[in-house]
């Protein structure tokens, strides 16, 4: 595995290469890869460490999962969450980048800074704000739009309402990946169709929006991963509340594995999960390797 | 003169958005020096008319909440350093070294990234309770050692520095040690950077695992108590105001001072990506 290949290889570069290669091997079979057979195991048993129950029950985890109410309901609650919160990012996102990146625009340093902030900043602490601002009794969204409504225990607003709260925070990061994008078109291109008399909204629709289709995909994909996982929202912000409305898959998780302790049914979701995030990531990359 | 009046309307949209964008934050913060009286009142103000900093200090006494705010700088700083030195150190191995089986470790290190933190908490869980590292900070900054979204950003980041200055280096006799901690180092201060506020920002607002393996209050970090205060006075509007600022205020103060190196190094890395 270690052989020289190269004359100039010295010996600290072998020495160094060794060390490294072994630390991140040996770090990452212990905190990633045994734990992921140990889960996967996990899943065909009862496991319950408050109880010391380790006993094996074949698929019936994954029975139960998949017909259970609350875990169709937050498949389904999950499905609106990530589709409204992952259309707005990239239309708000487009949007905004294009906007900053358009001539017409000063201070577009101090724009990205602006609108980037939400996303750096801790979402325990911001789940917490939006709560307050939510509230009826000390809130401001109510008296900013002159409304009367309970947002977070209505269950007809519960989920929009955090989703509006992940939209806020998450925007920025959709604008400063495709202002990137937007830098690093090639310029000929743009240049070309202006002096075939492009319209300002042919060159954006025919040149720039398929050029940044590579951008669009990774950020599609990247927030597809992370809105499977997400849950601190929910947990700060209802609990899943109003009745099931807004439970979310990974706050089920959460909730199976550390309020009551069933490891073995919330690893079988777990890893539910995971085969989607894996499905949904692939046909991503499908789509985008079809359509070039 | 058509086009005056679009940028202006542009312009006006943009500053209206960045409204939006920063009001939740200007509310908290001002709102943390209001009288409970006044958060509650019927007619509200977004400055307060009595400014106090009664918020602060009530809620530094009831749970010594700056303990917590000083474990949670603690434990990001010396997890941030690491990170940053591990996904240095990786990403010049895997960027600059050629050797078998490189691009399947890459390959791994890209992939783990893809794993849900569901999958793998519960039996991190009980391996840090068979391991003894319960209640200890052994358990917060060991299993945080090494980051593959680190590794990554890092070996995207050293790949642009040009072989032709290692080779100069080695050929006057340098070591690999020397070389790295000499010139890769400081060459990579933008990718760096991005880490360090990623990093930062991660282990300061992470709640799950701090509140799964550590017991004790006292050594309790700043997200979990945060939770936990909520529990505990969910009616000292002021006092919780008051905690959620400290938990933002240091995050944006580090962002604005490092945020032209972090959204370089963000960037380059995603359209190299």
């Amino acid at each position: 595995m270690f052989k020289k290949n190269s004359p100039l290889q010295s010996k600290s570069e072998i020495i160094l290469r060794n060390i490294v290669v072994t630390f991140m091997i040996v770090f990452f079979s212990v905190f990633l890869i045994i734990p992921i057979f140990i889960a996967f195991a996990g899943s065909f048993h009862e496991w319950n460490p408050l109880s010391g129950t380790y006993n094996f029950l074949g698929f019936e985890n994954y029975k139960n999962v998949l017909s259970s109410e609350l875990f169709l309901k937050s498949l389904w609650n999950t499905f609106i969450f990530a589709t409204i919160a992952i259309v707005f990012r990239i239309i708000l996102g487009l949007g905004i980048a294009y906007a900053i990146y358009c001539p017409l625009i000063k201070w577009k340093s101090f724009f990205r800074v602006i609108f980037y902030m939400p996303v750096v900043t801790p979402i325990v602490a911001v789940a917490f704000v939006w709560k307050f601002m939510y509230n009826p009794q000390i809130g401001v969204i109510n008296d900013i739009f002159g409304l009367d409504i309970n947002w977070l225990l209505n269950p007809d607003t519960a989920l929009i309402a955090v989703v509006i709260m992940t939209i806020w925070k998450d925007f920025g990061y959709a604008v400063v990946m495709f202002m990137a994008g937007l830098y690093s078109l090639p310029a000929d291109a743009l240049e070309a169709a202006v002096v075939d008399g492009a319209s300002p909204w042919q060159k954006f629709y025919y040149i720039t929006l398929p050029l940044l289709k590579p951008m669009t995909l990774f950020v599609v994909i990247t927030s597809i991963i992370s809105y499977i996982q997400a849950y601190v929202q929910i947990l700060i912000m209802t609990e899943g509340g109003p009745g099931t409305q807004t439970y979310l898959t990974s706050y089920i998780i959460y909730e199976e594995a550390f309020v009551k302790y069933n490891f073995g049914y919330a690893s079988a979701i777990a890893f539910i999960v995971f085969v989607i995030t894996a499905g949904l990531t692939l046909i991503s990359f499908r789509v985008s390797s079809t359509q070039k | 003169m058509n086009k005056k009046i679009s940028g202006m309307i542009l312009n006006l949209i943009l500053v209206f958005l960045g409204i939006i964008t920063v009001y939740p934050f200007v509310w908290m913060f001002l709102s943390s020096f209001k009288p409970n009286k006044e958060i509650l009142a019927f007619n509200q103000t977004l400055f307060p008319q009595t400014f106090l900093i009664d918020n602060y200090i009530r809620m530094n006494k009831s749970f010594q909440f700056m303990d917590l705010f000083f474990n949670s700088i603690f434990i990001t700083v010396v997890t941030t350093f690491i990170v940053v030195y591990t996904s240095t150190i990786c990403g010049f191995v895997l960027s600059k070294y050629k050797f078998k089986g490189r691009n399947l470790l890459f390959g791994f290190v890209l992939s783990t990234m893809m794993i849900p933190w569901s999958v793998t908490i519960i039996p991190k869980y009980t391996m840090i309770q068979a391991f003894g590292w319960m209640d200890s900070y052994k358990a917060l900054i060991i299993p945080a050692m090494f980051s593959g979204f680190g590794i990554f950003m890092m070996k995207q980041q050293i790949e642009s520095i040009p072989d032709e200055i290692l080779e100069a280096t080695r050929i006057d006799g340098a070591n690999e040690f020397y070389i790295f901690h000499k010139i890769i180092l400081p060459l990579s201060k933008n990718g760096i950077s991005s880490i360090a506020i990623f990093q930062f920002l991660w282990t300061w607002e992470d709640f799950l695992w701090p509140y799964l393996v550590i017991n004790s209050q006292d050594k309790q970090l700043l997200a979990v108590g945060l939770k936990m205060f909520n529990g505990q006075y969910s009616t000292d509007y002021g006092a919780l105001f008051a905690a959620t600022t400290i938990s933002i205020i240091p995050v944006i103060l580090i962002y604005i001072i490092f945020q032209k190196q972090f959204i370089a190094g963000i960037a380059a890395s995603a359209v190299k990506g």
